[in-house]
This record gives structure tokens, C-alpha cells and sequence, in this order.
């Protein structure tokens, strides 16, 4: 068995392929989307046109460019017609037009004031924070005119100040030990994900060995036939605790990924080995060729990854999609990463996710065996 | 001799046809034993049968006096199997896929590194041995193939067309291997479409079409029973087929014409002593061939 392994294994870290896929793809994700997302958050602008200029208005512009992760953006036309050309033709998701006379009517309070707020109706996503600022600035305006007429009544800034209180209050309070940064996302995620593809690997080795009479030929031998699965099986199981420890660690050296308990990562990693690589065994011996194995690999790597939650946020996902998420190994393995990072478990809090990972892989590895003898036989030639 | 293999009524099927048809042949210790058919006969179906790697529907085959149904380990590590396909990984050194297979064999440690030293010697690629396989000729891969099944020293060595497409200076290599296995007693079961590599490797033949040992023997006594002995003559003034006396058969061959006679003196002299006998340029008894005792067993070509 140990000489099935040494042979394998060599003949792994010779394909320069295999480890394109497992290793330098998950990283290249990582460095691009690390990139995009990883160091700062995203800033929505707010393109403006200020046709009062007055105090009042630049007032309300610094406002709106106080607010974290808005900034301001003075649009280069005075043109209003111009620039909901630009809208209609997409160049620009919204624009806020301050009228002239802004400030004027603002501080009569007598009438109120039209900010006009034009949007791409196709950019709602965008759109839709900018919209919720504004109507949150604009509430403070109310505030502060309903508060003025009070105290001419009441006088008593106290009582006022009581009276004007919301009978709701949230306080935010933050329970995490460590902060979440995009990359708890995109580290696991991506090294969750790449793990199955550990099965285009396994798929392909069986399928050679298989068409070039190898395994005819060791059947001649006084070779067992259980050492030849488990030869085959251990290396592909090792190649994924390498991938596993290489990204995570790529994540914690490039990106200062908190990694949190490393027993209890360990644990998630040896599992999750085990599961991707019994579900690789067991589609090996099942599937007719490459090209099958290659289709039923990208069906649950990618499958897995989109409802696992992989690529986004689990919470984010439709709840149906949530509701069949929480059956596949990646939800499982991915959750089990980010409680260990972001929620500081430890190896007792993720029992579930081990077990999970384990059914899978176990139950990949027995339907191999079932199957095992009837791939030997049909390697005759 | 004692017979290192017995074959008795093998049947085996793939679906509708029928590969083997109760093929049955001994073959003798230490002797270099030919399987000679054309493509699709069933050689190759015989020998995965004799090494292990399918089952036979019927009949039994008894190796080394063990019945090789049993499966027994004891008994693969005392068989070697040479396959028709070139199985090696071809990523790997020479060295590598050899010290695979000899600790496939149960070969192991300073043993199998001695061994590895010697066949490489042997198949006269000592100075390769690091390289990766994926590099080498066609004719060196073979010849690595050979070696693969050499290492745990077998007693019987079962090779499946060994040589298929590869030049003529690996082929003397193997052939020279396969003279010097046989010097040191090991019996060799040789399966080929070749006729020439039976006859200059092997002592006892059997000739296999259709799924059936068609003749079966040492080859002195086949080409006895059942090559037609000829003469060969060629004279510019032959144009149409000559009449001799006691010809078979006259066919054209070459330049000349092939004259098939059981009186080979007489038809020797007719043509010295007749009109064109001052103008024969060429006049030789046909040796007979392993080809003349196919045609005459089946009617047809043997590479047809």
C-alpha cells in the first residue's frame, strides 16, 4: 500500500495541472477578490447639483458626505438636462438636484422644499442607500422644525428634549470577540470550495490507470486489491490537508486572517479532506469517463459553493436556497471556519460540522467499496 | 520435462461471441512456448486468463502444478506478465516504475535495488534509469515494459505481444532477453501474430484462430506435417507458368514462380535439364514457413 502511495503521490506533484487547480486558482480568487473588498469598505457616491449655493445647501452636501461609506460628487455639468441624459443612458445612477431657493425656504419652514432625487430605475441596488440616507437627513430636518415650534410653546429644553425622544431605541451591541473582515469570507470560502475539486483529480488518476491497462496489469500481481483503493484514495487525502494549510495559511500571512483555534481548524480541515476526497473515491468509481466525472465535479463544487454560502454570506441567500444549503458539506465547513475565526469557537462548539463532513466523506468511501469490485472487473484491457 | 502449464478446455464469452472455445495446450518447463494467431484469435483473452485478470467461463488452467482459479498469492509471485499495452507511468523515472512493480512483486530493500541494477543491465538502459519514461523511444519503453515483470524473478514469464511496433534493434534487444530468460529456465508463454518471432524464439508452438488451437507441437514437427515443400525458379524466359512434374500447384512469386511438389530432386533437375535450364538465374528449394502451415490450416493469410 505505502509503495501505491509513494508512486502517487509522485506522480501528483508532477502534474503541474493539479496543483493549478487546487492551490494557485483559489489563490488568484482570493488575491482578486482580497483586492476588491479586503482593505476598505465600498463608498457609495452621491452626485449632486447644487443650483442654490447658499449656506444651507452646502450644509446639507456635508451632511450627506458626513455619513460613513457615502461621499459627495459635485457633477461636472451645470446642465440638469445634461445629466439626466447621462441617467437615461446609464452613465449615471442618480442625482440629487438641490433647487435654488433651498436655503431660503429652509430657514422660513413656511413651505416646503423640493430636493428633487433622479435614479436609474435598473440601479435599484445602488440607489436604494442613498435613498434611505436622504430620507434620514430629511427626518432630521423635521426634527429640528418640530423641535423649535415646541420650545416656543414649552420653553423648557429638558421637556422638550423628552418629548421629541423615539419611544424606540436600538442600541448596537457587538457580541463577536474578533471583527469580521471580508477575507473570514473569502478564505474559507474559497478554500472550501477548491477542495472539491480534488475530485477532477481522483476522477481523472482512476480513469487513466484504468484505460492505460495499469490496473489489469497489477491485478496480475500479488497485490490486494483493498491496498490499491486506499493507495489511491491516502494521497489525494494528503494533497487536500496541503491545499487546506497552504490557503488558510496564505489567508493569515497576506490578509491577517484571525484563524482563531488552530486544533479546531485542524479538526474542520481533516474532515473536510475526508469528505471531499470520499465523494471524489466514490464519483471515480462511478462515473463512465473524464468528461462525466470533470460535469459531475463542477456540479458540486460550484453547486456546493453557491447555496453553501461560499461566495456570499449564507444569511443573504433566498430562504430556499438556505433551506437546501444547509444539506451540502461546503455550508457545513464553511460555517464551521467562521465560528472558529470570526465566533472564537473552539473544537467542542463545532461537533456539527465535523459530523457533518464526516457522514459525507464516510459515506462517499463506503460507496467506493460497494463499488469497487466492479470497477476491477471492468478493467480488462 | 515436467510442464510448467496445463490448459484444459478454456471457454470464455463476451456477450454474443465466443473469445475461446475450448482451447486446450501444456507447455513445458524452462521451454519458450508460442501462441501464434492472428489479431482477435484469443491470445490475449488466453493469456489474462492464465495471469489472473479475467476468469474463464469453463475449464481449468493449472500452473507450476497450481490450479491458478485459486487465486493464490503464492502463485503471482512466481508469474510474470508482460501486457500488449505499454503500462507504465510515464511520468516517472525508469527507475521509479521499476522499483514500483518489484515491491508489487513482494521485492523489497537492497534485494530489489540489486535487481533493479541487474535488468536494467539486461534491457541496456543503465544509463537512463533516472529519466522519466515519457522521454524514451517506443522500443525503450517496451523494453522497460519487459523489465517490470522480471524483478521477483519469475519462473514463468507470460508475454503478450512484446514487440508490436517497435524497431528492429529493440526487437534483437528483447529477443536476446528472451534467449538468455530462457538459458536460466524460466518458461516463457510468447503470444505474437509474428511468424518469424515464433520461429526464432520458440521450441513448441500452438496456432490459435477463431478461438480454437488449430495445430499444436514442436515447430520441426508442424512445418512437417503441414507446410507444402517448394521450389522456387526464376528464368527470363518464363513467362507463363511451367509445367514440372509432380507440381501441386505453380503460382507466381516475385520475379519467378513458386512450384509446390513433394519431388523436389526431380523438379530441381527438370529444370536444369530442360529448354530453359541454361537460362535459369535462380533455382532453390523454399524453406518452409510457419506462413505456408497457416495458409494450409486455414486458407488464409495469417496477417489478412
Amino acid at each position: 500500500m505505502f509503495s501505491i502511495i509513494i508512486k502517487e503521490l509522485k506522480i501528483l506533484v508532477r502534474e503541474k495541472g493539479s496543483f493549478f487547480f487546487l492551490l494557485i486558482m483559489p489563490m488568484l480568487f482570493i488575491v482578486l477578490f482580497g483586492s476588491v473588498f479586503g482593505n476598505e469598505s465600498s463608498t457609495v457616491t452621491v452626485n449632486y447639483m447644487d443650483q442654490d449655493g447658499s449656506k444651507a445647501s452646502k450644509a446639507f452636501i456635508r451632511q450627506v458626505d458626513k455619513v460613513d461609506g457615502f461621499k459627495v460628487d459635485k457633477t461636472k455639468s451645470t446642465s440638469l438636462e445634461q445629466q439626466v441624459k447621462e441617467i437615461k443612458k446609464g452613465k449615471l445612477s442618480s442625482l440629487l438636484v438641490i433647487p435654488k431657493g433651498f436655503g431660503e425656504k429652509v430657514q422660513s419652514g413656511k413651505s416646503p422644499v423640493n430636493v428633487k432625487f433622479y435614479r436609474d430605475s435598473s440601479s435599484e441596488d445602488s440607489v436604494s442607500p442613498i435613498r434611505a440616507v436622504l430620507a434620514n437627513i430629511s427626518n432630521g430636518y423635521h426634527d429640528r422644525k418640530l423641535s423649535a415650534e415646541l420650545m416656543a410653546v414649552e420653553k423648557d429644553a429638558t421637556k422638550v428634549k423628552k418629548m421629541m425622544a423615539s419611544p424606540l431605541q436600538i442600541r448596537d451591541i457587538e457580541e463577536n470577540g474578533k471583527v469580521g473582515s471580508p477575507m473570514a469570507q473569502f478564505v474559507p470560502g474559497y478554500t472550501v470550495m477548491f477542495v472539491f475539486y480534488i475530485m477532477i483529480t481522483m476522477v481523472r488518476r482512476f480513469f487513466r490507470e484504468r484505460e492505460s491497462g495499469m490496473i489489469a496489469r497489477l491485478r496480475s500481481t500479488p497485490m490486494k486489491p483493498l491496498n490499491y483503493l486506499i493507495g489511491m484514495w491516502v494521497p489525494a487525502l494528503i494533497m487536500v490537508l496541503i491545499q487546506c494549510t497552504v490557503l488558510l495559511t496564505f489567508g493569515h500571512v497576506v490578509y491577517d486572517l484571525n484563524l482563531g483555534d488552530s486544533l479546531a481548524i485542524a479538526a474542520i480541515v481533516f474532515c473536510l479532506a475526508i469528505c471531499g476526497t470520499g465523494l471524489g473515491l466514490a464519483l471515480s468509481l462511478f462515473v463512465r469517463g473524464e468528461n462525466q466525472g470533470l460535469a459531475f465535479t463542477q456540479l458540486i463544487a460550484l453547486g456546493g459553493a453557491v447555496i453553501g454560502g461560499l461566495w456570499f454570506p449564507f444569511d443573504l441567500l433566498p430562504s430556499f436556497a438556505q433551506v437546501i444549503g444547509r444539506f451540502t458539506p461546503q455550508y457545513w465547513a464553511q460555517k464551521g471556519f467562521q465560528d472558529v475565526m470570526i465566533r472564537g469557537a473552539h473544537l467542542g462548539d463545532v461537533e456539527q460540522t465535523l459530523g457533518f463532513l464526516l457522514i459525507i466523506g464516510v459515506a462517499g468511501l463506503l460507496l467506493a467499496l460497494v463499488q469497487f469490485n466492479r470497477f476491477l472487473r471492468s478493467a480488462t484491457s | 520435462m515436467e510442464e510448467a502449464l496445463v490448459i484444459d478446455h478454456l471457454q470464455k464469452s463476451y456477450d454474443q461471441k465466443q473469445a475461446l472455445q475450448g482451447v486446450t495446450f501444456s507447455v513445458k518447463s524452462g521451454t519458450c512456448f508460442g501462441l501464434l494467431g492472428p489479431n482477435g484469435a484469443g491470445k490475449s483473452t488466453t493469456m489474462k486468463i492464465l495471469t489472473g485478470i479475467i476468469e474463464a467461463d469453463r475449464g481449468s488452467v493449472h500452473m507450476l502444478g497450481i490450479d491458478a482459479s485459486e487465486k493464490g498469492k503464492g502463485l503471482r509471485q512466481r508469474v510474470g506478465y508482460v501486457p500488449q499495452s505499454i503500462t507504465l507511468y510515464e511520468k516517472l523515472s525508469a527507475y521509479d516504475n521499476l522499483k514500483f512493480f518489484g515491491e508489487m512483486y513482494g521485492v523489497r530493500g537492497k534485494k530489489l535495488q540489486q535487481r533493479i541494477k541487474e535488468v536494467l543491465e539486461q534491457i541496456g538502459l543503465k544509463d537512463r534509469s533516472k529519466d522519466a519514461v515519457e522521454t524514451f523511444s517506443g522500443g525503450m519503453k517496451r523494453r522497460v515494459n519487459i523489465a517490470a515483470a522480471l524483478l521477483h524473478k519469475p519462473e514463468v514469464l507470460i508475454l503478450d505481444e512484446p514487440t508490436v511496433g517497435i524497431d528492429p534493434q529493440s526487437r534483437n534487444h528483447i529477443f536476446d532477453m528472451i534467449r538468455m530468460l530462457k538459458k536460466e529456465g524460466v518458461t516463457l508463454i510468447y503470444s505474437t501474430h509474428y511468424m518469424e518471432e515464433v520461429e526464432a524464439l520458440c521450441d513448441d508452438i500452438a496456432i490459435i484462430d477463431h478461438g480454437k488451437i488449430i495445430a499444436q507441437g514442436h515447430l520441426h514437427e508442424l512445418l512437417e506435417e503441414y507446410s507444402q515443400r517448394a521450389i522456387y525458379v526464376e528464368a527470363p524466359t518464363l513467362k507463363e507458368p511451367p509445367t514440372s512434374p509432380g507440381a501441386i500447384r505453380t503460382y507466381p512469386q516475385g520475379e519467378g514462380w513458386m512450384i509446390e511438389t513433394e519431388k523436389l530432386k526431380e523438379t530441381m533437375l527438370y529444370f536444369l535439364n530442360s529448354d530453359v535450364g541454361a537460362k535459369v538465374t535462380r533455382l532453390e528449394i523454399v524453406r518452409p514457413s510457419l506462413e505456408s502451415v497457416f495458409l494450409s490450416l486455414t486458407g488464409t493469410q495469417l496477417r489478412d
